[in-house]
């Protein structure tokens, strides 16, 4: 109940804002009858009137997980933006293995199992994606490859 | 069941299927998706460079599609501002955003143009059964009446496409421009199909998007924007001779970094000179509806220049940009 | 006969042991880059074009390693929808509604042995379809202008509805984030970007890959990382793999039919197989109606999508060749390749290049039948996936998915985007929200802005423009009875079928 009301309010408020982004719109010397602000305002709109509909009509609660879940999956959204960053500046091989350990630990909490499992991944699918798919991969950081 | 895959790859890689890409082979960034005008640059250009010979390894070509081009671009300019390997695929899409300062901002003075070997013809084109016979026939009935003929093309409102009947009118001294009603379509091909289904009254485009449909009888070309007639397409009347003298092409060319030196930029100007001369290169041109227009090196960057200047005042003019 | 003399100098040009090699290890490549979340028809077909220069193939030999790829990538698409509920393209994505629970429940096998089945049926007859038809079809392009375009889009949004969740508004929420997305970018129209937030990274758009790896392979991580990999179809008892004849026969007509709406779904540039598959399986779901067990894993919902998109495949090859225009992603590389070879497809290709037509159309029927010949025995060793432990396919999956999107453009930003939809699709899915809308709105919501604006243009802002053909008009009516429709048979259902399971 209290899930979908809150979705609803906040999905209100998004729209809301999509349609007042929307009304920002530049629109060019060269325009055409329609204008590029008129499809986005009513997709606005009608986000709007569903996401009320969601506030009085809401569907039972969902299950949601305990705090605890939660920290997990915020280490879990963390590692992956690291791991975002670092594919460049570090090369394939040393961020995939740690990312691919952490997350492989947040499943199934066994540690020496999860070095093992990250160190394989990497590897194995470094050497897939480099020759027998031909991607331009960078195994190790610029520095010291060249 | 992972390892079982694995194998089977490894396999497949010692059995020659697996490529692998050295650190240096040359790399030429196609700034779009697979498919385009940039790509068939890349691709054709590549290949032939390493067919004749003017590149030791097989050239790697990248797509990187993003903001029409700016994305690449940006990408050159700001991390590979000295990357001696690096070519990237341009043609006047590349200096009309240039001009209209679509890249964020950047100039064209932010990297070096290589030159171009080859141009597709601006063309205006009608369905077969259209009542317009001739390029005048169709400004007059714009003039007339400027609701009465909608116009097709491949590129976005404000592109290459759409300057092109622009043009044309403004040099018959028709100014309300603005009334002019253009659709722009997801390529040259698409705006052909709405022309000869009768959506629109006229497509623009480049010639190579409509010699298919040409050959099978379904469309006519009212003019070609070039100085001469095309050879091998010798029937069509330029636009300059019907008496609207205005001549666009599309052509296609490279760029390289900035920061490379005057012996890397000679070195890839002399590739280029290569293959514009190939055999290859030509068969390719014929295949595709490009005319032969060669500017290899200095003379290039000049010819971008003009060209990035004349856009840029058009661009003013029709209120594309302040 | 003119088609057999045709088909025999194809076959002529196709058919020696030196292509069909090629066209075995296409299929077996294009299968696994099918599966690999992020890496599609599309890539996977751009990927390998060097690989033919490389090699030193001739325009014979490249077309049918290329066409295997991409017939192989369109079976392949299937596998990670069944097993792991995660698409590995877009015309994928409605296979998972069936097949997951299929596979929950224990027959994981039978569904990739259903699905391989229907596939092949749909490609089949969408070559057939290719061969006999294709100059004739062509002209089908000339009669779809800018209303028409409008009303056909108007009619996958407005069945959307009838798919969706047991709340109505969800699935509206669900369009409305898609569409709201789609809107992100260059205009086209006006040629200026809107609501980038200045981002050059964002004036293409989002990349609806990136959207569909985000809101399934991502999401689906942090379920497991919550469940610790229970409730899913991992580790589930198999039954043994065998070919379950009944179902395939009991889906006979679902076969043909969905690989007629797919056919002609492809054969209308800019629709594609995405929207050939999801107008299969909404069509099959009203005609099974409440009783046909639509969404709960039931042979014909698998039928249906795997039919029609890929004879949605088959049919998007008919523009691509005979007008030049490209009906999907996949088919743009193909033309690409086509283009490097010195081709150039148009109205005249069947009469100037029948060598090059033929031996394209012989090679599809040789993929076709080795993919089917390949995938039937290899369905035992795709099962055997779901045996791998969690904390290895999880993890693994997230990283091919990295590692497929980064390959797109090479920018950090598509993997940020890409984790935000993974948060996004975790809070959706708890809400009971469904997913596919928001893919879909992502794939045609800036098509159908485009027709109707194109539309307007043209016809200075007269609305009734928009009715102005027999086709927008049947579309019109076809699209208010799919959305009016559920409201009323609503009243008849009893329990309304959750799909975000």
């Amino acid at each position: 109940m209290a899930s979908d009301r809150i979705f609803g309010l906040v999905m209100a408020v998004v729209a809301l804002a999509y349609i007042a982004s929307a009304f920002q719109i530049q629109v060019s010397f060269l325009s055409d009858p329609v204008g590029p602000k008129t499809f986005p305002i009513i997709i606005g709109i009608v986000a709007a009137l569903s996401s009320m509909f969601l506030v009085f009509r809401p569907d039972p609660e969902p299950e949601w997980p305990a705090a605890k879940t939660f920290g997990a999956l915020a280490v879990a959204v963390t590692v992956l933006v690291l791991y975002a960053y670092s594919l460049r500046p570090l090369g394939f091989l040393l961020p995939t293995a740690i990312a691919a350990a952490v997350l492989s630990y947040q499943i199934a909490p066994r540690p020496r199992y999860a070095a093992i499992a990250g160190i394989c991944l990497s590897g194995g699918l470094f050497l897939i994606f480099k020759y027998a798919l031909g991607l331009g991969l960078v195994p190790f950081p610029a520095g010291l490859s060249g | 069941m992972k390892a079982r895959i694995f194998k089977l790859f490894l396999v497949s890689a010692l059995l020659g299927l697996g490529v692998s890409i050295k650190a240096h082979a040359a790399e030429c960034i196609a700034p779009a998706n697979p498919g385009g005008g940039w790509d068939f640059t890349c691709r054709q250009i590549g290949k032939i460079m390493y067919d004749i010979g003017a590149v030791d390894k097989p050239v790697q070509v990248t797509n990187m599609a993003g903001a029409g081009g700016g994305l690449a671009y940006n990408h050159v300019v700001a991390e590979r501002n000295d990357d001696a390997d690096l070519i990237v695929a341009a043609s006047s899409a590349t200096s009309t955003r240039l001009a209209q300062n679509a890249y964020a901002g950047m100039t064209a003075d932010r990297v070096r143009f290589v030159g171009a070997i080859g141009a597709d013809p601006g063309v205006i084109v009608v369905a077969k059964n259209s009542p317009f016979n001739s390029l005048g026939d169709l400004i007059g009935a714009i003039k007339a009446k400027p609701g009465s003929v909608t116009f097709a093309g491949g590129s976005a409102t404000g592109g290459f496409d759409h300057m092109k009947p622009l043009m044309l009118l403004q040099r018959a001294g028709f100014t309300d421009i603005r009334k002019v009603k253009y659709i722009s379509l997801d390529g040259g091909a698409d705006a052909i199909t709405q022309t000869i289904g009768g959506f629109t009254q006229a497509m623009t485009g480049d010639m190579s998007e409509v010699v298919g449909f040409l050959k099978a009888g379904e469309i006519r070309v009212l003019a070609v924007l070039t100085e001469k007639r095309i050879p091998g397409f010798e029937s069509i009347p330029t636009a300059k001779e019907q008496g609207f003298d205005v001549v666009a092409v599309n052509w296609r060319g490279l760029y390289v970094p900035k920061g490379v030196s005057d012996d890397t930029f000679n070195i890839w100007a002399g590739r280029l000179q290569k293959v514009a001369d190939s055999a290859e290169w030509k068969a390719a041109m014929a295949a595709n509806g490009l005319a032969p227009f060669t500017k290899v090196g200095g003379d290039f960057q000049s010819y971008i220049d003009e060209v990035v200047a004349e856009v840029r005042k058009l661009s003013k003019e029709l209120g594309v940009i302040q | 006969m003119d088609i057999l003399t045709n088909l025999s100098l194809g076959f002529s040009i196709a058919l020696s042991p030196y292509t069909l090699m090629l066209a075995v290890v296409g299929c077996f490549l294009g299968t696994i880059i099918g599966a690999l979340p992020g890496l599609g028809p599309s890539n996977g077909v751009a990927i390998l074009i060097p690989l033919t220069f490389t090699l030193g193939l001739d325009a014979t030999s490249a077309l049918v390693l290329m066409t295997a790829v991409y017939y192989g990538a369109m079976y392949g698409g299937r596998i990670s929808s069944i097993l792991l509920n995660i698409p590995g393209d877009e015309p994928a994505l409605f296979t998972t509604l069936d097949g997951y629970p299929m596979a929950k429940a224990g027959r994981a096998g039978d569904a990739l042995v259903i699905s391989g089945v229907a596939s092949f049926v749909g490609a089949l007859l969408a070559t057939i379809g290719l061969m006999l038809l294709a100059p004739m079809l062509a002209r089908v392009a000339y009669l779809f202008g800018p209303s028409e375009y409008f009303a056909l889009y108007l009619l996958a949004f407005c069945t959307l509805g009838g798919m969706a969740s047991n709340n109505q508004a969800k699935a509206a929420i669900a369009s409305c984030i898609g569409l709201g997305i789609a809107m992100i970018g260059v205009d086209n129209t006006s040629g200026m970007p809107r609501l980038t937030g200045g981002n050059l990274h964002l004036y293409d758009g989002v990349d609806f890959l990136v959207a569909i790896v985000g809101l399934f392979a991502v999401a689906e991580v942090f379920f497991f990382i919550e469940s610790h990999g229970k409730e899913s179809s991992i580790g589930v008892k198999l039954e043994k793999v065998s070919v379950p004849w009944k179902e395939i026969i009991l889906t006979r007509w679902v076969m043909l039919r969905a690989s007629a709406v797919g056919f002609i779904a492809g054969i209308l540039p800019g629709a594609g197989a995405s929207l050939g598959s999801f107008l299969a399986y909404m069509t099959e779901k009203s005609i099974a109606g409440e009783k046909g067990g639509f969404g709960t894993g039931v042979a014909k919902g698998i039928a249906a999508p795997e039919a029609g998109n890929n004879a949605a495949a088959g049919g998007a090859l008919v523009p691509m060749l005979t007008l030049g225009v490209p009906g999907s992603g996949t088919t743009a590389v193909l033309l690409a390749l086509l283009m490097t070879l010195n081709i150039t497809p148009g109205p005249t290709l069947f009469t100037d290049r029948p060598e090059v037509v033929w031996g394209l159309i012989a090679s599809l029927l040789i993929a076709n039948f080795v993919l089917l010949l390949m995938n039937v025995p290899m369905v035992k060793i795709f099962v055997r996936v779901l045996q791998v432990p969690p904390a290895i396919l999880l993890p693994g999956v997230t990283m091919i998915s990295f590692i497929g999107i980064y390959s797109l453009s090479g920018s950090y930003f598509d993997l940020l985007l890409m984790i935000v939809f993974g948060i996004l699709g975790y809070v959706l899915r708890k809400l009971d929200i469904p997913t596919v809308p928001v893919i879909l709105g992502i794939l045609l919501g800036g098509n159908m802005e485009d027709a109707l604006r194109r539309a307007m243009v043209i016809s200075d802002g007269d609305g009734w423009y928009l009715f102005s053909s027999p086709i927008a008009i049947g579309l019109w009516v076809a699209a208010v009875l799919g959305f009016i429709a559920p409201m009323f048979l609503r009243g008849f259902l009893k329990k309304p079928q959750r799909v975000t399971d």
